[in-house]
């Protein structure tokens, strides 16, 4: 590819992340809770042109030497947060810790003057959801959550799509995460006293389980499409194939309710994964598909009435038969979603580098507080009707 | 010091083989069992064999360790658009371009092997393979326009590293990086991190079997038994080793290939040259990491055996067969080989299909 292809090819997100930046524009980054996820995004931010870490902090020691790995450095390294907060060359935070700590961190992160980059969801109840809210507000500082997939290029285009009328009136959404194992993680040497440490999705002190971990992503992507958080919502889940002691749901199913009876439908399961990971956009003139990889767009076959001699119905007369048209799913193979050139790349990447244009050009995150907002109270409030096994409102519990 | 010979004047019994089978408690606690998962990525299947307690914590250690797989294959996947080295192939010709600390560490390994051995691993060989049709497996000979076109593309020397700025910067446009050729054994070698991590003690990771790493030992055994088979005979072994904590990588001829006008053009390129290696069919390399094992093989596949033992000689703990085409019949070479060689089919132990460790 010559170099003018090149630059037609690659985006423009990139090519500005690509170019090399003066010194005075190093940020500073450090990171609590470097764990699997939070080492995922070290080495993403460590693909945006002048970051550095300059310091982390994890209560699990091991997790030190991991981080420093990536960083390819001798790090600084904590255990006490309140001691990573007060390091003068820290420019912002990254929170990557278990769900019941966000709140904790990110807003002490705020408070000692740090832009943050915080892990979804935003927090485990709605009460914190509304607390970091206004801690962002008050603080000034820049606060992107972490749903990535608000910067991947085909879910973009998706919405592009969705708001040009391309697939008329959108009034479902169904949504899945399907896996096939345990969803936890090695214990190293079966030790039991880590075992909530590292299995903390498992728990309900800590976790808001697979809506949260999963279900985040589609749930942030339907308030994005209908515009809106939901009314209402009823949730079902249980441990019922995984009981090794675990405390989240190992299958959950949540309908949330939006304005004007537009619904999203989600579902996570750990024991079949033909489903997978996708999002199907129902409207009324096309359906699209979203994957963790790319989009699909499908033409919804016209089901308007047509104008009709009446010499074919009426008096030639219809014929009888036995017969009976199923009502198969449709087969074919859609068209995939183009991404617009200039546009593409890796949802992480895209989503650091973002943060950290944030940062340097003082420019408020796509995936602001206000998104963050949104989807983590319709997580809270999925996993309390799940809690309740109940029809629950918004209204009662969400003050907007 | 380089120590080759042909077969046909060797003896086949080295008394390295001679190892403890049968002889319970070596490494592995009794009460563990075998347990194994197959999944497929990086274009080829991943088998991963571990000892673990029971079939729960086995699925965790094997879930971790696929998961591990995705993350590097979503690092170094040419295929995928969203990877980080597609990312740097879009941008290092326009640009500097920066990238994370273990990507730059694994370019920089690379050139370190196409440094030492003079340009015969290479990982910007992608455009020679687009030439001659290997991507779209439609081999056929390029043209010398298209030929000198494509080697202008490519080249090590041609790619700028800074360490200081973790920079990658084409020379030319139209280069591009392929990791093929050391991405399966760099993946292996995380996946045996994640293992030793965990507490494993014996697992065996298989990367379509052209690399694999033994961790430890299966209980009672000194290591993990590896049939090496013919070229393009599964059914024969040219030789059987027992590895324990290195890895094995074999590259062959025989898997993908054209022919035109008598000849036999191979998908394993000489970047020197611009054309097919001619004459080898099989190299296999034991080395202490998959990376080393993975690149190496490609290059004593390229170097052949003389060049490629006098590089053998500065790499540690490394030893390697060549198997060259001598007049339409196979000719063995070997460089410190640990196992006993087998000059014929018909002398050869059966490597039989599906064995487990094949």
């Amino acid at each position: 590819m010559g170099g003018a292809a090149a630059l037609a090819a690659s985006s423009f997100a990139e090519q500005s992340a690509a170019t090399k930046l003066p010194a005075s524009d190093q940020v500073n980054l450090a990171i609590i809770g470097p764990g699997s996820r939070g080492q995922q995004l070290m080495r993403t931010f460590l693909r945006v042109p002048g970051v550095r870490f300059g310091a982390l902090c994890d209560i699990y020691e091991p997790r030190w030497g991991q981080a420093r790995k990536i960083t390819g450095e001798n790090t600084r390294a904590l255990k006490d947060y309140h001691e990573l907060l007060t390091a003068k060359d820290i420019d912002a935070v990254i929170v990557s810790t278990p769900l019941s700590l966000h709140s904790e961190h990110v807003t002490a992160a705020l408070d000692s003057g740090h832009h943050v980059y915080g892990e979804k969801s935003m927090a485990l109840t709605v009460e914190e959801c509304g607390q970091m809210l206004q801690a962002v507000k008050k603080s000034g500082r820049h606060y992107q959550i972490g749903l990535q997939y608000h910067y991947a290029p085909w879910y973009r285009e998706a919405i592009r799509l969705i708001n040009s009328g391309k697939i008329g009136q959108v009034t479902q959404i169904y949504a899945y995460w399907h896996r096939n194992n345990s969803w936890r993680r090695p214990v190293p040497n079966n030790d039991p006293k880590l075992e909530r440490l590292i299995n903390w999705r498992l728990y309900r002190e800590f976790s808001g389980g697979l809506v949260a971990e999963l279900g985040s992503h589609h749930i942030n992507f339907a308030n994005e499409v209908f515009g809106a958080i939901p009314e209402s919502v009823v949730g079902s889940g249980g441990v019922d194939f995984w009981k090794d002691g675990r405390e989240t749901a190992d299958n959950v199913q949540v309908t949330y309710r939006y304005p004007g009876g537009k619904t999203l439908f989600f579902s996570a399961i750990t024991t079949n994964r033909f489903v997978g990971c996708q999002v199907q956009v129902c409207g009324t003139g096309g359906s699209i598909v979203l994957t963790e990889a790319d989009g699909t767009y499908y033409y919804e076959p016209n089901t308007g009435a047509s104008a009709v001699p009446e010499g074919l119905a009426v008096e030639h007369g219809v014929v009888t038969g036995a017969s009976y048209r199923a009502e198969l799913p449709y087969r074919g193979q859609g068209r995939p979603l183009t991404v617009p050139a200039g546009t593409q790349g890796n949802p992480d990447f895209l989503a650091c580098n973002s943060f950290i244009d944030s940062i340097r050009n003082n420019r408020r995150p796509k995936a602001d507080e206000q998104v963050a907002w949104n989807c983590g109270v319709t997580v809270a409030m999925g996993n309390y009707a799940i809690d309740h096994e109940a029809r629950v409102k918004f209204a009662d519990h969400v003050r907007v | 010091m380089l120590s080759r010979s042909t077969l046909r004047n060797r003896t086949f019994f080295l008394t390295f083989l001679c190892f403890a089978l049968g002889q319970p408690g070596i490494s592995q606690s009794a009460e563990e069992q075998l347990f194994s998962k197959s999944r497929g990525a990086m274009g080829t299947t991943f088998t991963i064999y571990l000892y673990a307690p029971n079939q729960a914590k086995a699925d965790e250690e094997l879930e971790a360790s696929f998961d591990e797989i995705e993350r590097v294959e979503e690092a170094l996947s040419n295929y995928r658009e969203s990877s980080e080295l597609s990312r740097i192939n879009r941008l290092a010709a326009i640009t500097a371009t920066t990238t994370d600390p273990e990507v730059f560490k694994l370019l920089q390994t690379s050139f370190d092997y196409s440094r030492r051995s003079d340009g015969a691993f290479d990982i910007t060989v992608g455009p020679l393979m687009r030439t001659w049709g290997f991507f779209k497996q439609s081999g056929h000979y390029p043209t010398s326009t298209q030929l000198s076109h494509a080697r202008w593309s490519v080249g090590w020397n041609k790619v700028k590293l800074d360490p200081a700025q973790r920079t990658v910067e084409f020379d030319v446009p139209g280069m591009e990086l392929d990791m093929g050729g050391i991405g399966k054994g760099y993946a292996v070698d995380r996946v045996i991190d994640i293992l030793r991590d965990a507490g494993v003690k014996a697992a065996l990771v298989d990367a379509g079997s052209s690399t694999l790493y033994a961790l430890g030992a299966p209980p009672g055994k000194e290591g993990w038994k590896v049939i090496v088979p013919r070229p393009a005979d599964r059914l024969h072994a040219v030789s059987e080793v027992v590895l324990r904590n290195n890895s094995l990588s074999t590259s062959g001829s025989y898997e993908k290939f054209f022919r035109l006008n008598g000849r036999t053009y191979c998908h394993i390129m000489d970047p020197r040259t611009g054309e097919p290696v001619q004459g080898t069919l099989q190299t296999t390399v034991i080395a202490p990491t998959g990376t080393a094992s993975d690149a190496l093989s490609t290059a004593m596949f390229v170097m052949g055996p003389t060049a490629g033992g006098k590089l053998l000689e500065s790499m540690p703990n490394t030893s390697a067969i060549w198997i060259t085409n001598n007049i339409n019949e196979p000719h063995f070479e070997q460089w410190h080989w640990p196992g006993r060689l087998c000059r014929t089919a018909d002398h050869c132990v059966t490597a039989g299909e599906g064995n487990g460790t094949r």
